[in-house]
């Protein structure tokens, strides 16, 4: 017998938009052999739904209801520079190194890849067309399994392929820009290679933004990080894709002995949001750091899915979610870490706190534990509240009106993930949060 | 006044005048009230309070708002100050120093002045200007909290200081450190309520009246010979009173 699951519209579209963009996506044939083998597991897979573990709060399966035709190079839409920097905002301002996308394609007339410093960039349709294996087996064994990969594998357009030769440390951070811009709804499918040599130091910004006159869309972007032995990366994603919008991000990240990851996470008006990241300790004494800041309004849903794997005895991993919903809005936290039998001496510790301002927002939280050996320390904890009523007091009886205490202490409950971020990018995201914030509490 | 939490009546008619150039110390047992009396007066919610009235300058507090009162030059120093994670303590200051100059009609502070007021300030309370870059209050020690509270009631100029057991959890270098930072800010042009569990503080602060509370009710007052004779007596004599 054979039994056929029925596959909603958005599924069989994107099987079918898969068809009519293919020939013009980038790749020699092999990379197309992946493409095609990708979109077959993806039809077999279909979206995620609530009734697999990982995506039980996202159910993309009834959350996306069309599928949109894909962006690809050949049509790319121009983005003037002036509409770059207010798109940017904050971080307009910052001295970096800054490589621009628009709609998912390299724009080199906005980039700065002639002054790159101590790294070296390609872009990745360049890599693929070039016929050179961007696709590790990995990567291609994910594509099998997860139907966002699958989907990424399928129809990545183009993203930044970056090395840190060893020892290196950069002096200015990357900032990669994910720029939406068309008029037309589009699918935007971006995948980064990154890749921090030995004793190496970087840090890396990643903003997804939309222009205001585009159209909202769905973006679909992958990073794939490696961190040699002893290499440290600050790695910052801000995600602002705008009302409408679904954005589903995958970070799989793998570190060697001795390096240091610090993820973080700045998430707000979007209207969908998954950011997942796999960590996987390969060296002993790694650490890692995966923090974020939500704020949800409206029915805004915004998810942060991690698994850590700790592979390898003497490692550290830390998270620290600080979420601020209200109206209908909706967060998800589910922070996975896994103690495999011989990482000993392993440290881990997960904490998810969210302030609801409306008695309708919804946070669900799941903290998870999976240890398999005996000496470790782990912990984990989650906390959803309103605004405490003495801070409250105390800001008033020094005089600050109700409402700007309250922003106040909104903004210094979200301070303390955000004072994770490297000093120099700190600034940028306290304003960008802060705007965002007023939004919440007007 | 009388006024009540829910339904437990918690103060029981206090009648209580404090003169602009003068400091009364309200001392007495845990629970008889001492606390809410400070919390009433800078307009903290969950109490009712069902008779009475409180005038600060002719003006009517029970009709404002924390903030409002705080304007109008209430400031109460707390027992337990907060702590607030993300907020530096200049943020902090510069925002309530502002907000109630603007109330008052006055000019805002620019930074530099403001900067200029609060590093002296914190100069002469012994703090490290470190100390004001720090989110308020986090990690700070008892004494170190207490004398943020010294500083935010210099910043403020309040008419009317309420130190609600400034002295707990000092050691005797702190509370005298803490006292002459009050004893500063005395002036005919302001009032402070002083209260506390124990004489000790007013041996730094000296009190011009000092007033006995239990269950709710003022039950004595006197000079500053008062506090030694409660030292000395304790407060049995006023618990059976009260009972």
């Amino acid at each position: 017998m054979t039994v056929a699951i029925t596959r909603t519209k958005a599924e069989q579209g994107l099987s079918q938009t898969f068809e009519a963009v293919a020939p013009r996506l980038p790749g020699g044939p092999a990379v197309a052999a992946a493409r095609r083998s990708a979109i077959g597991a993806f039809a077999a897979l279909g979206l995620p739904h609530r009734r697999l573990e990982a995506w039980k709060y996202t159910d993309l399966r009834s959350a996306l209801k069309v599928a949109l035709p894909a962006a690809v190079a050949d049509e790319r839409s121009l983005a003037t520079p002036a509409q770059l920097e207010t798109a940017l905002e904050g971080l307009a301002g910052l001295d970096a190194y800054r490589l621009v996308f628009v709609d998912g394609v390299y724009a080199p007339e906005l980039s700065q890849a002639a002054a790159l410093g101590g790294l070296t960039f390609t872009p990745l349709a360049a890599r693929l067309l070039n016929g050179e294996a961007e696709l590790g087996n990995e990567l291609l064994a994910g594509s099998q399994r997860e139907a966002v990969i699958a989907l990424n594998t399928a129809f990545m357009s183009d993203g930044a392929v970056i090395d840190v030769a060893a020892g290196r440390a950069l002096t200015k951070p990357v900032l990669l820009v994910f720029l939406r811009t068309a008029g037309e709804a589009h699918l935007i499918t971006t995948r980064n290679h990154i890749n921090i040599g030995a004793g190496a130091r970087a840090t890396l910004i990643e903003a997804h933004l939309r222009l205001p006159a585009a159209a909202a869309g769905q973006s679909n972007a992958l990073s794939e990080l490696r961190l040699g032995e002893g290499a440290q990366l600050s790695h910052i994603k801000v995600t602002l894709g705008g009302e409408g919008e679904s954005h589903v991000s995958t970070g799989l990240a793998r570190l060697g002995a001795g390096a240091s990851y610090r993820a973080f996470q700045l998430t707000a008006a979007t209207g969908l949001v998954r950011n997942g990241v796999g960590l996987t300790f390969d060296g002993e004494g790694g650490a890692a750091d995966v923090s974020g800041c939500f704020l949800g309004r409206g029915s805004e849903h915004i998810d942060s899915t991690l698994v850590i794997d700790h592979a390898v005895a003497g490692c550290e991993s830390r998270e620290l979610f600080k979420g601020v919903l209200t109206d209908k809005a909706r967060g998800v936290f589910q922070g996975k870490v896994i103690v495999r039998p011989d990482a000993q001496k392993t440290d881990g510790k997960q904490m998810a706190q969210v302030l609801m301002l409306s008695e309708d927002a919804e946070f669900d939280s799941k903290p998870e534990l999976e240890i398999n050996a005996d000496d470790v320390v782990c912990g984990h904890g989650s906390t959803s509240a309103e605004i405490d009523k003495d801070l409250l007091f105390y800001f008033r009886a020094r005089g600050i009106a109700a409402e700007e205490a309250r922003a106040l202490l909104i903004e210094s409950f979200i301070g303390e993930a955000i004072d994770k971020v490297e000093e120099a990018v700190r600034p940028a995201l306290m304003a960008m949060a802060r705007d965002r914030l007023a939004a919440l509490t007007s | 006044m009388k006024l009540s939490d829910e339904d437990r009546l918690i103060l029981d008619g206090v009648r209580l005048e404090v003169p602009k150039g003068q400091v009364h110390a309200i001392m007495g047992p845990n629970g008889s009230g001492k606390s809410t009396l400070a919390y009433v007066l800078s307009g903290r919610d969950g109490y009712q309070v069902t008779e009475g009235s409180i005038h600060w300058n002719g003006e009517d507090l029970l009709a404002m708002e924390p903030d409002a009162r705080a304007a109008k030059g209430v400031f109460l120093a707390f027992q337990y100050p907060m702590e607030i994670p993300g907020v530096a303590t200049m943020t902090f200051l510069r925002t309530a120093v502002n907000a109630v100059r603007k109330q008052r009609g006055e000019k805002e502070f620019t930074t530099p002045e403001f900067l200029k007021r609060a590093r002296a300030e914190a100069a002469r309370l012994g703090m490290a200007e470190d100390m004001l870059k720090r989110p308020l209050n986090v990690g700070f020690s008892g004494g170190e909290k207490k004398r943020m509270e010294i500083l935010q009631m210099a910043m403020l100029e309040p008419t009317l200081c309420v130190m609600d057991e400034t002295d707990s959890g000092l050691d005797i270098d702190a509370v005298r450190v803490v006292s002459e930072g009050v004893n500063r800010l005395r002036s005919k042009d302001r009032a402070m309520l002083i209260i506390t569990h124990y004489q000790r503080l007013l041996n730094y602060i000296i009190p011009d009246r000092v007033h006995v509370m239990a269950g709710g009710k003022i039950q004595k007052s006197g000079n500053k010979e008062l506090a030694l004779e409660l030292e000395k007596s304790g407060y049995a004599e006023f618990r059976s009173r009260a009972a």
